[in-house]
């Protein structure tokens, strides 16, 4: 007996599927066109939808570096965990990188149902052939880069992610609405860190200004160079919904004053909000820098990819030996 | 011989790009019939997109409250944890007072 | 029983046990955090940075209620990281470097099983408010016991590496694994005001009797009879020593420092 689940649908194929270039009767261009008018309207992809071969690559792409940065940006405060002054430190900056992790986690598992097996992803990584955010690439010094970290960094990430809460990839778009909400405690213990600093012994306040200074210049970087809308493959596709310039003015605008108010300064003396635009001016950031930093050339780059392969290697057992095997016969 | 019926549990999601939530259950003896009924019962009024059915037996269940709910302080993972009102003021006022000095 | 009706020598017996047991998890949190980051599977890097969080939040709980008996203006901080390396009083199990996934499991599994054993042995103790925290912390430590007996087994049952690695770790680490529940001095002390309900020769033995058939079902070794008693926890190793100069790096810069 036929299957009554494989008779034709009644319904005309452009009105039968949810979304026309789920339709696998229409051309591969009657199915681009739909696809991009519908990501363009504002319309959601699940991982399950037909997608052009350059959108999947794309998302692909764009969301293996952000989980790779998550991976990666475990390391510069890892060093710390051990050397947190108190419980309470230790705890939270445990709990904050526990967080990180596991948002690497989300991220891979989002990535891996475009078509990318998360062993290729971190083999890829280790290798230097995916890339991951700049600020990952630099060491850390002193406990106030703890702060420094926790509390911009994660706040200049956060100003991106909070916009990703609307990408077209609605698998993406859900994540990010728990990692940002993760984010916001981590936001927290930064800024608590930073103000316990500045309210601190000389020494302290001496500490915290160095790491800002030193920081400054890899945050001014980290949303990179501004870059024309109609250009932007991923505003295109609306994987992500703002520029890089839209962010990092969102950022300053934000988190500058919130440093000044705490009479801590920054190294750039263009540094400020013009009254008649109301944009924030600041020196051109060395984009040669960021891009000797992000094609693995940075003062930490490699130790730091190099410290991946080595666990990588050394645990190979447990993932070959355990965890690939066959379910136990308990 | 009739074939058992067992439960399965509904998942709805109510718009495109929102997540998939639990709606409730349907009994059936078969995946087939069971996404026949999760329609009749979450998808007759269209305010449904898409339905996942589960079997019910199928599923893992975690609901320990020494496991989920553990006793001890947390609050260090939450933003009520951190309370920097008092901190914030005095490193404030040492900013005016320096800059005052200069 | 309250702070105020110990009796000076239950006093200071239970300040001793305190020290040991916040002193065990305390280590223990320092050694397991070290996987932050770095765990064999993304999954399970999560799960160990809860493990290292959860014994990090008993050892500050248990200094708390110490710093409320010593009442010397120390709080749990104070007396965490304001002393000498010498000055700990964790057991020697602890006082291995953290070595690779089958040793932290190892460990992870000799120490949980006898910890269990000790906060059993307090569940009903004369003395409230130690009663009251172990209530709460056997809670918290269920978790830990169902995590670590789920990999004891999946490393003890995949033959090759993970068994023999395995079993290398309970080599190491068994001629140490009965310093957990090693007789404190004047433990008798705490025995006669009800503290504890056992003497921790008893306790040995009920830790024997509840990990016997498991370590026999997975054809694992039992760990020996202590030895060294009296060095159960002081006398501590230069792993041990160096993990402690890292971890009160930060601190001991600026001692008068707020943090």
């Amino acid at each position: 007996m036929t299957d009554p689940r494989a008779l034709d649908p009644v319904l005309p194929e452009q009105e039968r599927a949810a979304f026309r270039f789920n339709d696998a009767a229409l051309s591969h261009d009657a199915r681009y066109d739909a696809f991009v008018e519908h990501v363009q309207g504002g319309g959601k992809v699940e991982s399950t939808d037909w997608m052009p071969d350059e959108y999947r690559q794309s998302v692909l792409r764009f969301v293996e570096m952000h989980a790779n940065s998550e991976l990666m940006g475990v390391l510069p405060e890892r060093d710390w965990i051990l050397r947190a002054p108190t419980l309470r430190r230790k705890l939270a900056l445990t709990a904050k990188i526990q967080d990180e992790v596991g948002h690497a986690q989300l991220l891979y598992r989002v990535a891996e149902d475009l078509g990318k097996p998360r062993e290729a992803m971190i083999e890829d990584l280790l290798a230097g052939k995916t890339k991951f955010h700049n600020v990952f690439h630099y060491p850390t010094r002193t406990w106030a880069d703890v702060g420094v970290i926790a509390w911009l960094v994660d706040a200049a990430a956060i100003v991106a992610q909070q916009a990703l809460r609307d990408s077209s990839y609605a698998p993406y778009a859900r994540t990010m609405r728990k990692i940002c909400w993760e984010e916001s405690v981590h936001i927290m213990h930064g800024r608590d860190v930073v103000v316990t600093l500045a309210t601190g012994t000389p020494g302290q306040r001496a500490m915290l200004q160095e790491a800002l200074t030193r920081w400054w210049p890899p945050l001014m970087q980290m949303h990179g160079p501004r870059s024309p809308r109609e250009k932007d493959r991923d505003l295109f596709w609306r994987i992500k919904a703002k520029t890089s310039e839209e962010l990092r003015q969102e950022f300053l605008s934000i988190y500058v004053p919130r440093v000044w108010e705490l009479g801590l300064t920054l190294p750039d003396p263009r540094l400020g909000l013009d009254p008649a635009t109301g944009e924030w001016r600041y020196t051109e950031p060395d984009w040669d820098e960021l891009r000797t930093v992000v094609t693995g050339h940075g003062p930490a780059s490699q130790e730091r990819l190099g410290f991946r392969r080595l666990n990588w290697a050394e645990q190979a057992w447990v993932r070959d030996g355990v965890l690939g095997s066959p379910p136990l016969a308990a | 011989m009739t074939p058992a019926l067992e439960p399965y549990e509904v998942f709805r999601q109510e718009k495109e790009g929102d997540p998939m939530r639990h709606g409730g259950s349907v009994m059936a003896p078969d995946p087939a019939l069971a996404l026949d009924y999760a329609r009749e019962l979450f998808g007759r009024r269209q305010e449904s997109v898409r339905l996942w059915i589960v079997r019910r037996a199928d599923i893992a269940v975690l609901e320990d409250p020494d496991l989920l709910q553990p006793p001890l302080d947390r609050s260090f993972k939450k933003p009520g944890g951190y309370v920097m009102r008092d901190k914030l003021a005095a490193a404030r006022e040492r900013a005016a007072t320096e800059q005052a000095g200069e | 029983m309250t702070a105020a009706e110990l009796l000076p020598a239950t006093r200071a017996a239970v300040e001793l046990l305190l020290l040991a047991m916040a002193d065990d998890e305390l280590v223990i949190g320092w050694s397991d955090s070290e996987w932050t980051g770095i765990a064999p599977l993304l999954e399970e890097d999560v799960a160990m940075s809860s493990l290292a969080q959860d014994e990090l939040g008993h050892a500050r709980a248990l200094y708390e209620l110490l710093a409320g008996l010593v009442d010397d203006d120390r709080d749990a901080d104070a007396i965490a990281y304001d002393r000498p390396p010498e000055g700990h009083f964790h057991a020697r199990l602890l006082d291995h470097p953290t070595g690779d996934w089958a040793a932290t499991i190892a460990r992870r599994y000799l120490y949980e099983t006898a910890d269990a054993v000790r906060l059993e042995a307090l569940a009903r103790s004369a003395w409230r408010p130690l009663a009251e925290l172990v209530a709460k912390i056997r809670r918290e430590e269920r978790y830990h016991l169902l995590h670590v007996s789920t990999w004891l087994q999946r490393l003890a049952s995949a033959e090759g590496e993970p068994r023999r690695r395995l079993l290398a770790a309970l080599e190491d680490l068994g001629p140490d694994a009965a310093s957990v529940l090693a007789p404190l001095p004047n433990e008798l002390a705490l025995e006669m005001a009800g503290v504890v309900d056992a003497p921790s020769a008893t306790l040995d033995g009920r830790w024997r009797a509840a990990i016997g058939p498991t370590l026999e079902r997975l054809r694992l070794p039992m760990p020996g009879p202590l030895v060294e008693a009296l060095s159960a926890r002081s006398d501590h190793s230069d792993a041990f020593r160096s993990l402690w100069s890292e971890v009160t790096s930060v601190r001991s810069s600026d001692p008068a420092a707020t943090w």
